[in-house]
Parts: C-alpha cells; structure tokens; sequence
C-alpha cells in the first residue's frame, strides 16, 4: 500500500534571510566602491551549458559557472543598475510583506533616466530575466522573494492549510477546490489526512475523480496541473513530498507532452534548473496512462495516431516522433522500462489520452483504473 | 620709399626680341577654351600684384572684379595696393613680349616665360579691340591714367591716351582694367574662383576679394602678418640649362670672355672646371670624327667613365691640335660664342660630374604657413604640413617638394590643390605627378577609408627654379621620378601624422561616450544601493562620482604616455 513516508525537509520559509542576503550583495559593492574598486555581482550563467544532471540526487542542476557583471564596464553598466533596482525593489517587498507579479515588478521599476532618453527597463523582457538572475544569485526561489508566479492548478483532499490568518480544509471548499496561488512558500499544512498526492494533467479528469469521490476513497489528495505544472504547483508538491512524506503519484495522457509533464515534476526543467532543489521531487512516480495500457484495457479503437513524420519514413521523425526520441535519451528515462514505454509509442505510432478511458465507463478511472494500479504498486519510475 | 623701390625693381627690365608671338602661340600661353582663357587672365594679373608686392616688402591686398557685359563678354579689374608702376616702365609691363623682371633671371618665380601681363593685354586687344587701361601710382603725389596697346609687327606697347591726376590721398597701387570677348566665367574648378581660392591658401599673407559678375562679393582674408622673403636670384646650373639658354646669356653678359662668362654666371664652374670643359669639348669633336660606330660607341663609353685625358692622348698630335682649338674659344668675348659652340658647351656639360645646384635659392611657403592657409581658407578639423628638404632631379636641377593635409571640418569631400612655386594648377590634372603621386599613396594606412568621398584635401606644392612642366600651357608637372618620390615621401608622413590624430579622436570619443553610459546610471545606482544597505544616496552618489573620475583619469594618464 502507498502510505505516508516520514519527513526529509522542513518548514524553512524566512523572509529575514531573502533581506540578509540582499543586504550583503548591497554591502559587497559598497565596500568595492568605497576602496575605489569596479565593484561587481556574480551571476551563474544561464544556459544549457551550464546544466548536468545529477545522477546521485536525480535532478537536473545548474553548473557552477557564473559571470561577473561589472559597473565599469559599458556593457554590464546597464544590467548592473538593473539588478541593483530589483534587489531593492525586492528588500522592499520582502520587509513590507507584499507581493508583486512579474509585470507589477517591471512596472514598479520602469521609469526614465534623468538626463537621457532612456528608461530603466524599456520592456518587461528585460526584467523578468534580471530577475531569474536574482534567484540564481541568491539560490532563492522567486516566490521567495515575494514574486508571483502565474498560477494555475488546484488541488482538492483532505488537508488542512494554513495561508495566512485564513485555515481550510481543500475537501470542503466545494467541487472546485482550491486554486494554488502563485506562492507557496508561506503556506503552513497543519493537517494531512490522506496517504499520497495524485497529480493529474487535466481539469476534466480530476473533476471526474472528485465527482467519483475518489479522494474520500482512496485518501488521496488530488493536484490537477491543467497541463505544464506551474511553479507554485510544483513547489507545492516537492513540498508536501519532503515536508509532510506524501508519496507522490502522477498520471498524465500517454504521450510525449504527458510524460514531459512528468519530467518536469520529477527532475526539474531546463530553464528553471537551477531551482530543481526546490521545485523538483526525484521521488514521483509514474501510474499511466502507459502504452500497455492500450491493449491490457482494450482501448485499441479510442488511441489517437501520433502525429508528425516517423523516423523511418522521409523527412522524419518530425513533432511527436521527434519528442518521443528527444525524451528517450534523457538520463533519467535510462531504464527499461520507460525504454520499453517509448520504444512501444514509436512502434504503435499512437498515444491514448486519460479520457479515453471514459470508453469503458464514466467510473472506471476512479473504481477501477486507478485504485487497483495504485493498489498493486503497478507504478514506473 | 616705395617709390624708390619700384625704380630699383624696374631696372631689372629688359627687352627681347620675339615678335608676334602671342598670335601664334596663344593656345600655348593658356589662352585656350572660353573658361581657362579668363582664369589665365587672372592669374597673370594676380601673379603680377603678388609678386610685385612681395618684392616690395607689402602685405598684398588684391581685390578682382568680373563685371558681365555682354554674352561671353567681360570686364575685368584687378586691383592692387603694390608699389605701382613708373611712368617710363608701362610700356615694358604691359606691352612687350617677354619682357619682364623674370624671364632672364635665374629665379624661382610664379610666372616663368615673361609673357604675363602683356599677354592678357594682347589676348583683350584681341577679342574685343579694346585698351588695357591702367591707374597706377608709386604713392607720390601723381596718379597716372593710361590706356595700353600692343604693336603687333613692332612688338611693342603703345600707350594710346595718357591721363595725370594729382593723387591727393597717397593712394599707392596699380588697378588694370580690360575688356575681353570669348570667355565664360562659371564657378568650376578651373575658374577664377576656385584659382583665387588655391592662391589664398598658398598666399596666407595676401587679401584677396572677389567680386563675381552677379555682384557676390567672396573674401579670403589674410591669414598671415608674414611677408615672405623674396626669392634670392640663382646663377644656373650647368646641368639646368639647354643652348638657347647659354647662347642668350652669353649675348647679354658684361663679362669679357667666354671662361669668365662662364664662370661668372654660372654655378659650380670654376677655373679648373673650364679646363675639364675645354678637354671634354675637344674629346668629343675628335670621337665625332671617328668614321668607324664600334670604335666610336667605345670612345663615348669611355668618356663617361671620365678616361678623357687618355682619350686625347689617344688621338697624339691631332688630339693636341684640337685641344688648342678649343681653348681659344674660351678666350673669345661671349658675343662672338656661335650657337654650335653652345652646343657643343652643352654637351660636355652632359659628361662633366658637377656638384649639386646650391638650393639656398629655393623658397618654400613653410609649414607654418600652409597649415595658416588651409586653415583660414578651408576651416578643417585637423591640417598638418612638412616641407621636404631640397633634392635634385635629372642630376642637377633643384627642387622641393612641400605638402598639407586638411581634414574634416567644413570640408566636404576628396580635392587635390596642386601648385607649381605656390602657383595654383588647375587644368591637366590627369597627368601631373601631383596626381598620380597622390593616388599612390595607400591611404587606408592612414584610416581614410575611402579617398573619393573622405573629406580630405591634398596640399602639394613643388619648388623649382625650373619646374618640369609637361607642356608649355604649365598646367601639370612631368612624371620625373624624383620628384614623384619625394611627393609620395611627404605625403606618407603627413598621413602618419593624421593617422595619429585620427585614431586619438576616436579613442577620446570612444571615452567620453564611455564615460557618458557610466555616469548615466549612477544615481539609479546610488538610490537603488541606500535602499539595499541603508546609508544616505548623496554618499553613495559621491563615491561612484569618484570612482569614475578616478577610472578615466588613469586612462587618460596612460594615454597620454603612449
């Protein structure tokens, strides 16, 4: 049986250090200033080459090259004002205890150049990155530093959260459940009365779970991602797999995008891999939809045709062909049976999303598909 | 005084004897194309005032007035504040063929054949039948009025009507004023603006005023106090003149015999050097006997190897014989020297080595001056000038070179301003040395990229007591190859020198620009860091302020030791 595991991370939420941080940033470049050094700031270098993955920890992690962004030099000039101002702008936030979104923090920020015509930031393109550079800098998660992310997904079970002065339990604010906020950080769980966290790709079929009562049955928490899980989603579920032990369990469509949502869960995504310490949980396990799947529940007439080119035809692989061979080469799919999964789709050429099983009958995820899988540990890696 | 300086200058004239000259030879004197025509004018009669002036000692002022009457018709009025002319000389100035204070004298000048002026008179009389009228005072009390004429079968100047005033103001100067049919004036490069415009820039001393036939009144003010020093007058060098040359000097010396003709009037001929000519001379009247070629190619062979002592003694008795001959004709009086024996004097001139030319003769305008003109005429952002030392060509003439280079500023695009002894030339431009010198020169080297459309102006003047025109309109400078070099010489250290300027400019733009960004941001920095650290922006401000300072202040400092 799936059951709570004990706690490896612990509540670690404090605006103090985000401050303290900042404040020694801000006392670095003083000091250089003051002794009539090029005073500096070291920002790890973005970009594929400096990313690995990291087999021992299982995620995928930010190297450790960085560069230097000097004041005198024409070229950093400008950037180096830049970070300047959002550090500040962030110091405020954070002691104010306010949040801003992204296009908040580049509005906040933008203003002219006394004596040119030019602005601190022309266009958000040039704050968002300003601020990854911070979060990298820093080794802190954006909404740690009181910036928003979009939010999308919610989750509905049976745990009590504390946001705030407000407390709720997510199984009793309607069918709807609750919508996680684009932060997560403050949030406090003070009760957890499930076994393990299924995360489902899309709004449909969680809404079918909750109609089916699944959570009540299983005892189970239900996370929809509504597709590429936001950042607050996934921090939301490193931290109630580190913090509060719940197994993770995620079921998506059969099919590359479905398994790249996976991926994502589990080690981290490229652009924001140098945060996979706090947003990615290695220890997620995969329940379907699975290309075995297709024939064990005879779902043959409800697959859909992979679409693109194949790779042994001319022109290919294109589109999904070309995923399913991207994904087979990461590090962390070297196993035989994710290898057997994708070798099948490529040999198949079809996926099967997780309405399909709607074709045995509305029930069936909830009463049968899922809980025997489940029950049986019939998991991937 | 001005007076007397004029009388001490007018003695210098005298008159030779060629006759209708002009009719035949007009094309050859300039006078050719409706457009050059009225330049060449203008230039004989600016010649003239300038270098009237500067023998004087006078800073010049001369003001050219072209008054339009008719279609292709002009009047044309030069005026100057010169010493002015005496009434006996008028005559001469303005009316005789080659007559002139130049033509006989060995002598680095504007003009060079002594047609000048009386030139200009002749090419009026011609196209619109009318005299040259001339007011001219030394500064006494008298001004005269005259209207000029030529005599073209007697080759002589008339003066037609002659008027005295009394010259109450002491005004002191010469004003020419001729009418003149066939000539177009047109703002080109090779009309009268552009010609006064070049002689501005060669004549900083000088004011110069146009007035153009719709009334525009152009001014190139004088840029220098700085008279220049006349030029010292050269006795030729053996290997600078041709027959005609001796046959004509020898007819005027006072000098008794031909050796201390010889000697007397001619540099680097002493009597040791006379023998060598008499022992040269007879050398080759004996090799020219020679009937066999072989033997004969031999004998010239060895004569310019300097053998010419054997060579006589070769020939035995007759070898002395001729010997005799041809020292008598150095005992002759120079009258009596018949054209073949000036010939045959040339000749041995050819074989004997002489000491270069002494170059004290040759007056440059100086680099201080040209950099004046180009600056005062052209306002460049950047002008340099150097004036080669003197060196010889066809060993033995001598010459200078001396160049300026003008850049940016109010200037616009690629000129080259070719001048001959501080004479502008303006036609011919495609065969002149100046040209192709000019283009030679890779100016890539000196950071200017394109040359056509660089704006840039190419100053070269080249100093001679005989400039190797190519043709007789002295329009472009014969390809000799010295003096292509020295050109190229002069023109590639100017352009070192611009390039250094050059490549200075940008750095200091690039730092300024550089220093602009950074203190751009300061105060964005400065408030965004009190906000970080908690201390007041005024003293973070103070310290960036000073950093910055302190940044370009090393930069600079390690430049400047560059």
């Amino acid at each position: 049986m799936i059951k709570k595991e004990k706690p490896k991370e612990r509540f670690s939420y404090d605006p103090k250090k985000i401050v303290k941080k900042l404040e020694e940033i801000g006392n670095q470049i003083y000091e250089a200033v003051r002794e009539g050094r090029n005073p500096y700031i070291d920002v790890p270098t973005r970009g594929i080459s400096n990313i690995y993955y990291d087999k021992k920890s299982k995620l995928i992690k930010m190297g450790k090259q960085t560069s230097r962004r000097y004041f005198l030099h024409v070229a950093h000039a400008r950037k180096f004002m830049q970070t300047l101002l959002i550090a500040s702008y962030i110091k405020r936030l954070v002691s104010e205890g306010k949040h801003a979104s992204l296009r908040e923090a580049y509005y906040a920020n933008k203003h002219s150049i006394g004596g040119s015509k030019e602005n601190t930031f022309e266009d958000q393109s040039e704050s968002n990155p300003i601020i990854e550079d911070l979060e990298r800098t820093l080794g802190v998660l954006r909404e740690e530093m009181h910036i928003t992310a979009d939010r999308r997904g919610y989750i509905y079970g049976d745990i009590t959260i504390q946001d705030g002065e407000d407390e709720f339990n997510t199984s009793r604010l309607g069918m709807g459940g609750w919508a996680v906020p684009g932060t997560v950080e403050h949030l406090k769980f003070t009760q957890i009365n499930v076994d393990y966290a299924l995360v489902v790709e899309t709004a449909a079929m969680a809404d079918r779970l909750i109609e089916e009562k699944f959570p009540k049955k299983q005892n189970a928490l239900i996370i929809a991602t509504q597709g590429q899980a936001s950042r607050g989603v996934r921090r939301l579920i490193h931290r109630l797999h580190y913090e509060e032990g719940l197994p993770i369990i995620v079921f998506t469509d059969g099919d590359p995008y479905g398994w790249y949502i996976y991926s994502t869960i589990k080690q981290g995504s490229i652009n924001l891999a140098y945060l996979s310490d706090k947003l990615a949980t290695p220890g997620a396990k995969f329940v379907g939809m699975t290309m075995d799947d297709i024939k064990r529940y005879g779902l043959e007439r409800v697959t859909e045709k992979l679409k693109g080119v194949p790779p042994n035809k001319k022109g290919g692989p294109t589109a999904d062909y070309k995923r399913i061979l991207e994904e087979m080469e990461y590090p962390w799919f070297q196993n035989k049976e994710w290898q057997r999964q994708f070798k099948l789709a490529l040999k198949l050429g079809v996926r099967i999303e997780q309405q399909a099983l709607a074709h045995k009958s509305l029930e069936f995820v909830a009463k049968e598909y899922l809980p025997e899988k489940i029950a049986n540990e019939e998991l991937l890696p | 005084m001005a007076k007397s300086e004029a009388k001490e200058l007018f003695k210098e004239f005298k008159i030779q004897s060629v006759s209708e000259f002009f009719r035949r030879n007009a094309a050859m004197l300039g006078y050719t194309g409706k457009v050059r025509s009225l330049t060449t004018i203008i230039h004989e009669a600016v010649t003239n005032a300038l270098d009237a002036c500067e023998e004087a000692g006078i800073l010049p002022y001369v003001r050219v007035e072209i008054e339009e009457l008719g279609k292709e018709h002009y009047k044309i009025i030069v005026e100057d504040n010169g010493p002015g002319i005496p009434e006996k000389f008028i005559t001469h100035v303005f009316g005789k063929m080659l007559a002139g204070t130049k033509a006989h004298r060995n002598i680095q000048s504007r003009g060079q054949q002594g047609i000048g002026i009386s030139g200009a008179v002749m090419f009026a009389q011609m196209t619109s039948g009318k005299a040259t009228r001339v007011i001219t005072s030394t500064g006494d009390d008298v001004t005269l009025e005259a209207w000029v004429m030529i005599d073209v079968d007697k080759n002589e100047g008339k003066v037609v009507r002659k008027i005295r005033h009394k010259n109450r103001e002491g005004w002191r100067g010469t004003r020419i004023e001729m009418e003149v049919k066939d000539v177009r004036y047109i703002r080109s490069k090779q009309g009268p603006y552009w010609y006064l415009k070049l002689t501005a820039i060669a004549n900083p001393h000088a004011h110069i005023e146009l007035i153009e036939p719709d009334g525009k009144l152009i001014v190139f003010p004088r840029g220098s106090e700085e008279i220049p020093d006349p030029p010292e007058e050269m006795k030729p060098h053996p290997r600078g003149v041709i027959t005609d040359d001796i046959f004509r000097m020898a007819k005027k010396t006072r000098r008794n015999s031909i050796k201390r003709f010889l000697v007397g009037e001619f540099s680097r001929i002493s009597d040791q050097k006379v023998d060598e000519i008499v022992r040269y001379m007879a050398a080759l009247r004996l090799i020219k006997s020679v009937e066999e070629d072989k033997k004969r190619e031999q004998l010239y062979e060895r004569l310019a190897n300097g053998d010419v002592k054997l060579i006589l003694k070769g020939f035995g008795k007759r070898g002395k014989a001729v010997l005799r001959e041809t020292s008598k004709i150095m005992e002759k009086p120079p009258e009596k020297l018949t054209w073949h024996e000036a010939e045959e004097i040339i000749e041995a001139f050819k074989y004997i080595k002489f000491l270069a030319p002494p170059t004290s003769g040759l007056r440059p305008i100086g680099d201080e001056n040209i950099e004046r003109g180009l600056v005062n005429i052209l306002s460049p952002e950047f002008v340099t000038s150097l004036t080669r030392p003197p060196k010889v060509y066809r060993g033995g003439i001598p010459f200078q070179v001396e160049v300026g280079l003008a850049f940016g500023g109010n200037l616009t695009g690629f000129d080259i301003l070719r001048y001959a002894n501080r004479v502008p030339l303006l036609f011919d431009a495609g065969s002149c040395v100046t040209t192709s010198a000019v283009k030679s020169v890779e100016w890539k080297r000196y950071k200017v990229d394109n040359l056509e459309d660089a704006p840039l102006v190419v100053f070269v003047n080249v100093i001679s007591v005989h400039v190797p025109y190519t043709s007789t309109g002295k329009q472009s400078i014969a390809s000799e190859s010295e003096i292509y070099e020295e050109i190229r010489l002069a023109l590639m250290e100017a352009g070192r020198r611009l390039k250094r300027y050059l490549s200075g400019k940008h750095k200091k733009l690039h730092q300024v620009k550089r220093r602009k960004t950074l203190e751009k941001y300061v105060n964005e920095v400065a408030q965004a860091l009190s906000i970080l650290i908690e201390k007041p922006p005024e003293e973070i401000r103070t310290h960036f302020v000073n950093l910055i300072e302190r940044r370009f202040e090393e930069a600079a400092q390690s430049e400047g030791g560059a």
